[in-house]
């Protein structure tokens, strides 16, 4: 019986070696371990050993199994490895391109409008938003805006004809034309309205002028205002909080200045002058940045809040000229052209 | 507004530079847009000398050595000069030693390529007189050697170009902008003083002036005529000429210029009539009548209306009020009787009829943004004196004044501690009260407070319309301390729960969605033209969304769509050859819904067919990919688009390739999507090149929910599943959609509650060969499973039979084999 099985094995192991792929391996398995192969036959003969060899005999059977099942599982093992091998194509260059378009790239607006929210988040203001279609109200008359003010003129504000009806935008009154907001004040409002001091908001948005369209112009252009509502607020708060904005935007030694000016939703006012020297393409010590101020106790007046117990103040800018200051733009129209050469410059 | 510093020095010492000057302006709340300087600066140690020698410089070759005399004080000097458009015998501006020329160039006695130089020979732009360098400053007229350049050379003078805020008219003017440097640097304000005291003599001229008449005094609630007989015109004088000049106003004749003058000295507009072209001798304020005409001194006609004030004689027109003076009424060279009118009109009056009529003057620009009525008198009697100065003649009777009695009282009571509080820091009571008094805003009262300081009521001057509330002193108190000082500080956060608006998470999610499947993220124009409208909605609704006074013909209505803009992008970079495929935009569109409008977010996005070549070449778009974008689109707004119905989209839909293209939503639950192929024809005739696919979606901002809200979890089951397959013939119009359904149904009715249908899937579509013609086939995947067993094909098998048996029962259903 060794003699029979120490043949088996050895043929088994000739036979595997020379084995490649699965089909044959299976009927080699077959042939050696499966119900009608040759070490099942071996098997099959035990009852025919006298009782005091059966252990010995046993033994040799195991031994043969093992080694049996030994060379099976390398085969195994071979065949597989050269199965996955053959999914494979042949090696890749990796210095070839990817075909694939990308990656996708933000618009520098976008990105310049949520670093100053990210910003404005760590000191607690959230993001508000509002109708770019607005009426008097919210736009000029609860701002405080003469009925003759030139900002509420048809030379430099979009109306929109009487007739109109907008049903998601409410008016304060039924007379009220509506109108194209110019600036995202009206956004303060409507949130002033809807909520209760303490508010600390900021209020990103597309605006609109009727204006040439030239370098520095456009029909319509983004703001970001602030607006904080609280007790006991100052301008010497206003200020820590433009200062705060700017070093977190351009580094420590930024430097920010107030200029007395006038708006007619704020008193005191002033115009914001950023120190330039970070900014690419600007050759002036200090260079105007936005508006701000503290706000008009009429405001509160016309939103329903106490003007003897709330304070507040508020802030505003243009995103664009924002973005032309930091990324060094010097024309406006880049930004609503999308040429993928400006836009990629961004990411 | 331009001012004048030679003219400002009339009023107040300003005795520091210019920079200063153009400083204490900007930190008063006034952009200095410009500074214009004309004429020379004053300058030390720069005299008149005369070229005696020229000589080349022994090693240079450009430069020359010359002996300049500069009179007998200064002797004979030996400067080194480079210049080279002078001779011997030409008289020039030597500056010596000790000189320091416009941008702090110190002249020092110096040593220049081996050869001492005493000065230096100078040109006109390094005098600071002009921009021209070429060359030295030849002085015509052989003046007198050694004399100080200054006495030689035209006066300088600074102009200040200078924005004048809309609550300061008081600052359009000279004495205004005096008054407020004057309080900066703490100095005396000296007024003009006039001389003319209202005193018409005892010569009355009826003749001349018979009456005025205000008709309509709510437009003009002060109205002043005085009569000055025989006057001379001619031209002003060089002083008044050279300051209208400066401050860019064209000198006309006397009387013309005085009323500019005292207009730019105090702010306050006037008018001189030729007292013979008044006819009826009758001065009527009034407002025109309806069709009335007047040909204005711009020489051209204007049409009148009952909304207009105008200065009218007996007859007609003479004046549109506070705008314009006729052509005819005006001063002319013959003129020798004068009525100047001094009056005050509202600005409201003033702005409407200047608007109207598309005409505006120094005059009504002033009007409109408030001129002090209590000043009136006192700039009449000033233009008065000048006009007796500069035209001579007397001032006769009668004078008229009619309206002006409301005299000007207003008090602010403003406590020390208010101030403090408002600014956020100290500043003390004196600095304070120094700073109303320097503003001449009187102290009129002076109370302690038990425990905010002193509280001050201060009497406004008529000038400062614009203080009103102790609010508006604060601002004056922070001026004049300087906004430059405001101490530093942090930022001081009291926690406020709040979170970004949902509208603006939606909008920050899509784009990182689309921007991480390689889109690029655009920013067109809300406004767009009439014609691409019509492309895309119907005229109804185009209508809606057209702007009442569009600027521009090719932005006069309010974008329906998001795409429009993002194929004007696709083209742009075609045609600039970039190459260009993924697009997008999130912003608002504007819809017709039902006869109303309303103001939707949107993500939109458009992906044209890639022309760059690829070494290798990817699958192209389709509508599936579009589709599947879409659905993520829905999802940030919390909208499961595989449980909405999608229906393809069919002729009345705009812009989308019939076909090849769907939508959902419809806004009937304030949301909608649209995607697919756009029309093949519009985006050819567009000039793009390729195949265009889109996606967007809309919802109203108030329906995008604030939070997810939280989900709960279902139980599901270990088990194995069971599957089977099944193909269904049925008509290729029929959607897979509705089949589906059709078959989970019947799927679910056959198995009860024996175990579940897990799921009903679609794993081919085929039509083609071995089929009828108008038929396709549809191959699902049922999915069964049951919660506490294996299913086996004991229980399956027939439950399979029974869905096939009813299936065969459905008309238009046939099982494919």
């Amino acid at each position: 019986m060794q003699d029979t099985l120490n043949a088996m094995v050895a043929k088994a192991s000739a036979e595997l070696a020379l084995i490649g792929a699965r089909p044959g391996f299976e009927a080699a398995k077959a042939r050696y371990v499966g119900p009608n192969g040759e070490l099942t036959a071996v098997m099959k003969q035990m009852g025919s050993v006298p009782k005091e060899q059966r252990p010995a005999a046993g033994r040799l059977i195991n031994e043969a199994k093992a080694a049996l099942q030994q060379l099976l599982d390398a085969a195994l093992g071979r065949i597989e490895a050269a199965e996955l091998q053959a999914q494979l194509g042949p090696a890749i260059d990796p210095t070839l391109p990817s075909p694939d378009a990308g990656p996708g790239t933000f618009h520098p607006l976008t990105l310049v409008r949520e670093e100053m929210c990210h910003i404005l988040r760590k000191v607690g203001f959230t993001v508000a938003d509002g109708p770019e279609v607005e009426t008097e109200f919210y736009c000029f008359d609860a701002l405080c805006t003469p009925a003759d003010h030139p900002a509420r003129d048809a030379q430099d504000t979009f109306y929109l004809p009487e007739s109109a009806r907008f049903a998601n935008v409410s008016k304060k009154t039924p007379g009220e034309k509506y109108l194209l907001r110019t600036h995202t004040s009206s956004v303060q409002i409507r949130t002033m309205l809807k909520g209760a001091p303490p508010i600390r908001i900021v209020s990103p948005g597309r605006v609109y002028r009727r204006d040439t369209t030239d370098a520095t112009h456009s029909a319509n252009f983004h703001q970001l205002e602030c607006l904080y509502v609280d007790k006991g607020v100052t301008v010497r708060d206003l200020k820590a909080l433009l200062d705060y904005i700017f070093e977190s935007l351009l580094g420590k030694d930024t430097k920010t200045r107030f200029r007395p000016h006038y708006f007619g939703y704020t008193e005191p006012s002033f115009e914001v002058d950023l120190s330039a020297r970070h900014l690419p393409k600007v050759n002036k010590e200090w260079i105007e940045i936005g508006g701000c101020g503290m706000v008009d106790p009429a405001v509160f007046s016309a939103v329903g809040y106490d003007p003897e117990v709330w304070s507040g103040y508020a802030f505003g800018m243009g995103l664009e000229r924002l973005a032309m200051l930091l990324y060094g733009v010097d024309d406006i129209r880049y930004f609503y052209q999308n040429d993928l050469r400006f836009l990629k410059q961004f990411a | 507004m331009k001012i004048s510093l030679n003219w400002l020095k009339d009023y107040v010492r300003l005795d520091a530079p210019v920079e200063e000057i153009c400083r204490a302006i900007t930190f008063l709340g006034f952009e200095v847009e410009q500074v214009i300087r004309t004429g020379a600066p004053q300058l030390a140690h720069v005299v008149v000398g005369e070229v005696l020698v020229r000589d080349k410089h022994p090693n240079a070759d450009k430069l020359s050595v010359c002996q300049v005399d500069i009179g007998p004080a200064g002797g004979v000097k030996t400067i080194v000069c480079g210049a080279q458009n002078y001779k011997v015998g030409d008289r020039v501006p030597v500056a010596l030693p000790g000189a320091v020329l416009p941008g702090d160039f110190v002249i020092k006695q110096s040593k220049i390529r081996g050869q001492l130089s005493d000065g230096m020979l100078c040109s006109a732009k390094e005098l600071g007189v002009a921009e021209d360098a070429a060359g030295l400053l030849i002085l015509p007229g052989r003046p007198e050697l050694g004399q100080p350049i200054n006495a030689v050379l035209p006066p300088g003078d600074v102009v200040f170009d200078i924005e004048i805020t809309p609550n300061r008219p008081d600052c359009l003017s000279h004495l205004g902008i005096a008054r407020e440097l004057a309080a900066w640097f703490r100095l005396e304000l000296v007024y003009p003083q006039e001389k003319f005291n209202g005193d018409t003599g005892t010569q009355v001229r009826k003749d001349l002036l018979g009456e005025v008449v205000v008709e309509a005094p709510e437009d003009c609630p002060l109205y002043t005529a005085h009569v000055i007989a025989g006057v001379k015109i001619g031209p002003s004088p060089a002083w008044i000429q050279e300051r209208l000049n400066a401050v860019g106003l064209r000198p006309i004749n006397n009387i013309v210029d005085v009323g500019n003058y005292v207009m730019l000295e105090y702010g306050q507009p006037m008018h001189a009539f030729d007292a013979r072209k008044i006819g009826g001798g009758r001065i009527v304020v009034r407002r025109a009548e309806d069709g009335e005409k007047i040909t204005t001194l711009d020489g051209k006609e204007r049409v009148l209306n009952s909304s207009m004030l105008v200065i009218a004689d007996a007859a007609k027109p003479l004046v549109i009020a506070g705008i314009m003076g006729g052509a005819d009424s005006g001063v002319g060279d013959d003129t020798t009787d004068l009525v100047l009118e001094v009056a005050h009109f509202k600005r409201q009056s003033v702005r409407r009829t200047s608007k109207r009529l598309g005409l505006g003057s120094d005059s009504s620009y002033r009007y409109e943004r408030g001129v002090d009525p209590h000043t009136a008198l006192e700039a009449a009697y000033r233009a008065i004196d000048l006009i007796l100065e500069t035209a001579g003649g007397q001032v006769v009777g009668p004078a008229c004044k009619v309206g002006g009695d409301v005299p000007w009282q207003r008090e602010i009571v403003v406590t020390h501690s208010f101030i403090c509080e408002k600014l956020g820091f100290e500043i003390p009571e004196a600095v304070m009260e120094a700073s109303f008094r320097a503003l001449e805003l009187t102290i009129s009262r002076e109370e302690p407070t038990e425990s905010r300081g002193t509280a001050w009521t201060v009497a406004i001057p008529s000038w400062r319309d614009d203080l009103d509330r102790p609010i508006d002193l604060v601002e004056e108190v922070l001026r004049l301390h300087g906004t430059e000082k405001i101490p530093a500080a942090t930022v001081t956060v009291s926690g406020l729960v709040g979170d970004d608006d949902p509208a603006v998470r939606f909008n920050r999610r899509v784009t990182d969605y689309l921007v991480g499947h390689d889109f690029h993220e655009c920013v067109n124009y809300t406004l767009r033209p009439a014609k691409e409208l019509a492309g895309w909605v119907s005229q109804t609704a185009a209508a809606e969304l057209a702007l009442a006074n569009p600027f521009v013909e090719d932005q006069s209505h309010l974008r329906p769509t998001l795409i429009m803009g993002l194929l004007d992008t696709l083209k742009l970079n075609q045609s600039r050859g970039v190459a260009v495929s993924r697009l997008c935009e999130t912003g608002r569109v504007f819809i017709e819904s039902n006869g109303q409008n309303l103001e939707c977010a949107a993500v939109g996005f458009v992906v044209g067919e890639d022309a760059s070549r690829q070494w290798r070449k990817r699958e192209p778009m389709d509508f599936y990919a579009v589709k599947h974008h879409v659905a993520a689109l829905a999802a940030a707004a919390g909208i499961d688009l595989t449980r909405q119905p999608i229906v393809p989209v069919t002729g009345s839909y705009f812009g989308w390739q019939e076909g090849h293209s769907a939508a959902a939503g419809e806004m009937a639950h304030g949301w909608g999507a649209r995607f697919g192929l756009l029309n093949l024809a519009m985006v050819k005739a567009l000039g793009i090149v390729g195949k265009v696919y889109a996606g967007i979606f809309l919802i109203l901002p108030e329906k995008i929910p604030a939070g997810s809200g939280r989900k709960r979890y279902t139980d599901f089951s270990l088990q194995p599943a069971a599957w089977r397959d099944l193909a269904l013939v049925v008509d290729a119009t029929v959607t897979a959609e509705e089949v589906r359904k059709n078959l989970a149904k019947i799927a679910r009715e056959a198995v009860g509650n024996a175990f579940a249908v897990e799921a009903v899937g679609i794993f081919d579509v085929y039509q083609g060969q071995g089929l009828p013609e108008g038929k396709k086939s549809l191959a699902f995947n049922l999915v069964f499973r049951a919660g506490q067993r294996t299913l086996t094909d004991e229980e399956v098998n027939p439950v399979f039979q029974e869905i096939q048996d009813r299936l065969a029962g459905v008309t238009g259903y046939t099982i494919r084999k």
